[in-house]
């Protein structure tokens, strides 16, 4: 056991001096004392019930650090993926249709791409009416609010959209006019549907009040649920890293 | 940082699952180094501050987080603040401790031909360290007497590693200058004029 420090000097100092101070007698009353202030402590159940204070955590501090960077990173992919999904439902809408369309046409490299939309010859689907047949009205729906927002932080659309986009308004001037009627449209159903639906809630609510206040909650169930399930990820989580 | 700090990791482990033999291990393993630190924080009553510390660890064995090198750390921490409450109470009704005795004149006569390093005794060791500064007779005994590496010893004292490793290598060089001018040399005696 060298101690660097005195290599300049006298190598073995260190050594000697611990050798010096460590040795002598040990008297073995203290040791039974400490064996017994031990058991006593067991059997009380003090080492299961006592909570670690920030000074009886004496693991390397990189274990440490990489506790509270993996809690980090699990609370972002947690945010990341409950986020994502909004964002992802805009552009992997057509193109989750679209591959369902074409599981009879594996041939096909990649029906999605603009440069590409009619296809190889011999498929015989055109291009236009494959874009047509993806376009439904909630596509065209979500392409505008990716479209609109997009707009907002200078950002163009993924060209998959915007070619769909195009295709839905009859040229590229119309798009945003196109929009306009749509949104316009959109919120004028969801109005009305909002009214249907408190209209209903009412009616419910004079009939049944149990049955009403269930299904004004069925609304916002699923994100209680997907908070829970985060949650339930992160702790596990912690806990691997604790015991770690 | 030394060799039984495997076996004490494994020790400690298995003694706060309720394993009083790993416990007996444990102690085997820390007792030597606590003591020795103890002896020259406090001198003569190391035994009971050591004591008073066990009885503590014991206690709080269940809180404990980390291998056998912190395990180290741990009840070494524990021990200073028992010594540092022990001298408190000795300021009420003082009596001279290792450290706070100054020991200006050491036992002389050290330098006889066949005295070598190796017989450095006990009291002749701590008696020496009492000649360091404060700081650096506790760096030292934490770094070579109870084995913590630079963080941890740091971390004991409340000090940033730096400037435990720093004390340490200080408190070593003067020791050594200090058994040069006594004539305590491996290579045998030397004349104080020689050593200057």
């Amino acid at each position: 056991m060298g101690e660097r420090e005195g290599d300049s000097t006298r190598p073995d100092l260190g050594a000697l001096l611990a050798a010096a101070v460590r040795g002598g007698e040990t008297d073995p009353d203290a040791r039974k004392r400490a064996l017994a202030a031990f058991r006593d402590a067991r059997d009380e159940g003090a080492h299961t019930a006592a909570r670690t204070r920030r000074r009886d955590d004496w693991r390397p501090a990189g274990e440490r650090r990489a506790w509270s960077l993996r809690a980090t990173l699990v609370a972002l992919a947690a945010s990341v993926t409950l986020g994502g999904v909004a964002v992802a439902a805009i552009g992997s809408g057509a193109v989750g249709r679209d591959d369902g369309g074409e599981r009879d046409r594996p041939r096909r490299p990649s029906s999605s791409s603009p440069a590409d939309p009619g296809g190889p010859a011999g498929v015989g689907t055109p291009g236009a009416s494959g874009l047509d047949r993806l376009s439904t009205a909630q596509d065209t729906e979500s392409h505008c609010r990716a479209y609109d927002s997009g707009k907002k932080r200078g950002k163009g659309l993924d060209p998959t959209a915007w070619q769909l986009l195009v295709r839905a308004a009859g040229g590229e001037d119309e798009v945003d006019a196109y929009c306009a009627a749509r949104s316009a449209e959109a919120k004028k159903k969801k109005n009305a549907k909002s009214a249907k639906a408190t209209e209903k809630a009412e009616k419910a609510e004079a009939k049944e009040s149990a049955k009403s206040s269930k299904a004004s909650g069925s609304g916002v169930t699923k994100s209680p649920k997907a908070a829970k399930s985060a949650k339930s990820t992160k702790s596990e989580k912690n806990k691997k890293g604790g015991s770690g | 940082m030394r060799s039984s700090d495997g076996e004490l990791g494994l020790a400690v482990a298995r003694a706060q699952q309720g394993d009083e033999d790993a416990f007996a291990v444990a102690y085997r393993i820390v007792q030597p180094g606590l003591l020795g630190y103890l002896r020259g924080l406090v001198g003569a009553e190391a035994e009971d501050v050591a004591s008073d510390a066990w009885l503590e660890i014991a206690r709080d064995l269940g809180r404990f987080r980390g291998d056998g090198a912190g395990f180290r750390g741990w009840t070494a921490t524990i021990a200073r603040h028992r010594a540092l409450d022990h001298l408190r109470r000795q300021k009420v009704r003082p009596r001279a401790s290792a450290l706070e005795q100054d020991v200006l004149d050491l036992p002389a006569a050290r330098s006889t031909d066949d005295q070598a390093l190796e017989s450095l005794g006990t009291q002749y060791a701590l008696e020496l360290l009492a000649t360091l500064p404060r700081d650096q007779a506790e760096a030292v005994l934490l770094r070579v007497v109870v084995g913590l590496d630079g963080p941890a010893a740091g971390r004991v004292l409340g000090k940033r590693p730096g400037a435990v490793r720093t004390a340490a290598h200080r408190g070593l060089k003067r020791l050594a200058r200090r058994l040069d001018a006594e004539g305590v040399t491996e290579d045998g005696p030397r004349t104080l004029g020689e050593s200057g």
